[in-house]
């Protein structure tokens, strides 16, 4: 297993025709960051095109346990339509004089109004500082930074941001008595793998996200659920997010991406689901990147496992009577042994 | 008049979501011939692809190399026939009912969108509007019958003037009506004028039929709403067509891809008819759904012989989405080939009226999901899951060579290329009976008949039991009459206790099914597993069982 020898060379070096471009490129830090919030019909968009926004700042009110609810809203001749939000006045009244809610006009049938409304929203606070380029009501709002963001495979729930913790090494396991309030307003990295119980203990005492290489199926329903529970709580949750990194078979966190996030120890993060990244806020920030030649064994027996590129070793015979493209591969001081291409990954 | 020069080489480039798969065609000798091909992980440059399956050819054949001009340096020059898989839109469907809205999904499912489908007997009217809003979907599409069913008219004018207020919040959407529906109050009222010059973006199809009815009117209208492109599943029909021409033959395309599969027959033409061909793209056959969790672990649990539990099937078939192109040796080969076959049973549910047509003469197994395995393992799925009765040649589309082809749109100059090419475009994999009709028995281990292959060489006997699967080996390029032998009338197409029916080889063989038709796998997993590995035994290397 080579080790992490991470250097600050840059990795844009011409991929030679002796094969290393016919691996697959993982890109590990994008920017600027163009993030995008979805909203649902109801939620109210709190910021214009063109607005400077604060980590923290208001993007907008949503919907907790929204519904639909059918009221006489406003006059046909009202200058608001589909997309807007009604407030009803004191005085209005519907029908049997009960109040009627307020809310995002759906649409108009019957001489009455179909409204999304709640009982009480939430905030969705900007994860990071940026530039507001678009805000669509009912579809979303895009922020822009000029920061770097490490790219993942998804992210669940969130957005959110904390301080960089780094919980566990890469081939790690993060456990429930490994949290506590001590990682409070965190987001931790929890290296190859987190249960669910982790994940529940996690959220309890205060941590606001979390980085780990892979989670089961099992593990995102489990979270999925308890994050719908506790959404409908009449006190809700604090913002937590998951940022996944490989995906879902159990995996040590890769060496350059580990790097990374040790450098970014100690400073304040934020994970956002579109693009699925850990964003930086300083965009001048020199983050390590690995050598050229390093690749990474994605799946297979292997997996997890990191070396050096040799070559083409040509299509080879693998288990299960399949002739595959492969390369030649140097695991530390070991000969070079053949892996299917498939199988492997750089980085850029 | 100038003259036209007719190239020497041509790279042929196939762009799929899991792999990007190149060819080199070369005209050595004033016909065209397919020199080498080379697949690697998508994104990967074609160029980069190119660069090493020419140098390969160089250091095999320099004088053929020379011949059609290849050299390392110049890939750029060479004439591309390039297409690429699209990825699939997004159409939300909606309808007043369930059955309604069941019924426009299942026109819809026979198209590449894929389909978000609502009622407002699943959704409420906002989880409804939300669907229609999301910024993934391209168009909505709305059906009714005509007249609406009484279990639409409750609905229809909130339907209506929801999708009206969705048509005014994304002007760029493009919205299909199928059935009355804008000539109601409701739709007149809510759409207003906001619709100005750009009135051209609501478009009317024809309504809902109560029972299944051809469907084509509304497909076509779906169809034509993306843009047109050089998509793969697109272009591989048409290459399918003029090879059924070509060979004078009838001919099934099957393909699975990462986010879609294709089923087309093709007929030639006769007499002073042209050739004929009728095709189904769907986003439903996909290798793995875009939430497997939902859409595929249960179909392809149940094609599996591992331990895999429910969870960890979804960890494999999660991380098998995304990386489609990894872990294709060993376990992971078994595991992609089952999912190939949940997609194919997918393709083959949405495809009936194909289905129902006679045995083609050959069948093309296309696309990434199949390109991988080994070709004993690609028969028998498709045995598995394409239960026609009959005789069919099966190859495969080794060098992925029908969807670029394809892109020559003049089919008077398409047809050299494929004409050319016939031989060297489709690797054989055998000859599949599939033989219906088995009267019940009590003793499955006695004999019930027998097959014998007449070519070349020496006769070769084998006796069939009841539901047995027999492999008996034919080279590829062999040919060989197989007569049929059997205690009882069977069912080939035609009842009949004799039968003989031409057979060519490859590297499967001839496979000669006797089992049930259509397929009844044990309800019961231990059992079912026990079957499947019985059958798995016969096609996959000792390594991987």
């Amino acid at each position: 297993m080579r080790d992490r020898g991470a250097t600050t060379a840059t990795v844009d070096a011409p991929a030679t025709l002796d094969g290393l471009a016919l691996i697959v490129r993982r890109p590990l830090v994008a920017g600027p960051i163009d993030a995008f919030f979805p909203l649902r019909p109801g939620d109210r968009a709190l910021v214009e095109m063109g607005q400077a926004v604060v980590r923290g700042g208001p993007l907008a009110e949503r919907l907790r346990e929204p519904r639909t609810a059918v009221v006489a809203g406003p006059p046909p001749e009202a200058a608001i339509g589909p997309g807007d939000t009604w407030v009803p006045s004191a005085q209005h009244r519907g029908r049997g004089g009960v109040p009627e809610p307020g809310g995002e006009l759906l649409f108009r049938v019957g001489g009455r109004w179909r409204v999304a409304t709640a009982d009480a929203m939430e905030p969705l606070d900007a994860p990071f500082p940026g530039i507001v380029r678009e805000v669509r009501d009912g579809i979303g709002i895009r922020l822009r930074s000029p920061a770097k963001g490490v790219l993942g495979k998804e992210v669940l729930a969130g957005p959110t941001s904390g301080r960089l913790e780094i919980a566990t090494g890469p081939d790690g396991e993060l456990r429930a008595p490994q949290v506590d309030v001590s990682a409070a307003g965190a987001i931790l990295v929890a290296g190859a793998r987190i249960d669910a119980e982790a994940l529940t203990r996690a959220r309890a005492v205060g941590v606001r996200g979390v980085i780990v290489a892979a989670l089961g199926v099992k593990e995102r329903r489990d979270f999925l659920a308890s994050e719908r529970r506790g959404r409908a709580g009449v006190h809700g949750v604090h913002p937590f997010g998951i940022l996944v990194l490989d995906g879902a078979a159990r995996r040590p966190i890769a060496s350059p991406v580990m790097a990374i996030l040790e450098a970014l120890e100690g400073r304040t993060v934020a994970i956002v689901g579109d693009p699925p990244c850990l964003v930086l806020d300083d965009p001048d920030l020199e983050l390590p990147l690995p050598a050229a030649d390093l690749v990474r064994v994605r799946s297979g027996p292997l997996a997890g496992a990191e070396g050096t590129w040799v070559g083409l070793a040509g299509p080879r015979h693998f288990p299960a009577g399949v002739s595959l493209e492969a390369g030649f591969v140097r695991f530390g001081d070991r000969p070079p042994i053949a892996v299917p291409l498939g199988d492997l990954e750089r980085f850029a | 008049m100038g003259t036209v020069t007719i190239p020497r080489a041509v790279l042929a480039v196939d762009a799929g979501f899991a792999t990007t798969a190149i060819a080199i065609l070369g005209r050595p000798a004033g016909r065209w011939r397919l020199l080498g091909s080379l697949a690697g992980p998508s994104p990967v440059d074609p160029d980069d692809l190119a660069a090493i399956l020419v140098g390969r050819i160089a250091a095999a054949d320099p004088e053929l190399a020379e011949a059609v001009g290849l050299r390392a340096d110049a890939i750029e020059d060479l004439p591309r026939l390039e297409t690429r898989s699209e990825r699939p839109q997004t159409l939300a469907v909606l309808g007043a009912s369930r059955r309604a809205v069941g019924l426009v999904e299942a026109v819809a499912a026979r198209t590449p969108w894929r389909v978000n489908a609502a009622s407002p007997e699943t959704h409420d009217p906002r989880e409804m509007t939300e669907l229609a809003l999301r910024a993934d979907v391209s168009a909505v599409l709305l059906g009714a019958s005509e007249p609406p069913g009484p279990d639409e008219r409750s609905a229809l004018d909130d339907l209506a003037a929801l999708v009206a207020a969705v048509a005014i919040r994304r002007p760029e959407m493009t919205v299909i009506l199928a059935g009355p529906v804008a000539s109601r109050a409701a739709w007149i009222d809510g759409i207003g004028d906001a619709l100005g010059d750009r009135a051209d973006r609501i478009i009317e199809a024809p309504p809902l039929r109560l029972r299944a009815g051809p469907d084509e009117a509304l497909r076509e209208i779906l169809e034509g709403l993306l843009p047109r492109s050089a998509d793969t599943r697109h272009t591989a029909v048409r290459t399918a067509l003029t090879l059924a021409d070509v060979l004078g033959r009838r001919v099934e395309l099957l393909e699975i891809g990462l986010e879609g599969g294709l089923r087309a027959v093709a007929s030639p033409g006769v007499a002073d008819q042209g050739p004929a061909v009728v095709a189904v793209r769907t986003a439903r056959a996909g290798l793995i759904a875009p939430d497997p969790e939902q859409g595929s672990v249960e179909a392809v649990l149940a094609w599996t012989t591992g331990s895999l539990d429910r969870h960890r099937m979804g960890d494999r078939l999660r991380d098998l989405r995304a990386q489609p192109w990894a872990d294709a040796s060993g376990d992971g080969a078994r595991l992609r080939l089952a999912a190939t076959r949940a997609a194919l049973a997918q393709l083959v549910a949405l495809t009936p009226e194909l289905s129902a047509m006679p045995s083609p003469d050959l069948t093309i197994a296309a696309g990434g999901a199949f390109a991988l395995a080994p070709g004993p393992a690609i028969a028998l799925a498709i045995a598995d899951v394409v239960r026609r009765m009959g005789a069919t040649q099966i190859a495969v589309d080794h060098a992925r060579l029908l969807g670029p082809l394809g892109t020559i749109e003049d089919p008077d100059e398409r047809r050299p290329f494929v004409m050319d090419l016939a031989d060297d475009l489709l690797a054989p994999l055998g000859t599949v009976i599939i033989v219906g009709g088995m009267p019940a028995l009590k003793r499955r281990t006695a004999p019930f008949g027998e097959i014998e292959l007449t070519g070349d060489g020496a006769p070769t006997k084998h006796e069939l039991l009841p539901g047995d699967l027999a492999f008996l080996d034919l080279p590829a390029g062999d040919r060989a009459l197989a007569t049929l032998e059997f205690r009882d009338a069977i069912r080939v197409g035609r009842r009949a206790k004799r039968l003989s029916v031409p057979v060519s080889g490859g590297s499967a063989g001839v496979l000669v099914d006797l089992r049930d038709v259509p397929l009844r796998l044990p309800e019961r997993r231990d059992r079912r597993r026990a079957a499947l590995v019985a059958w798995g035994e016969l096609v996959w290397p000792a390594d991987a069982r």
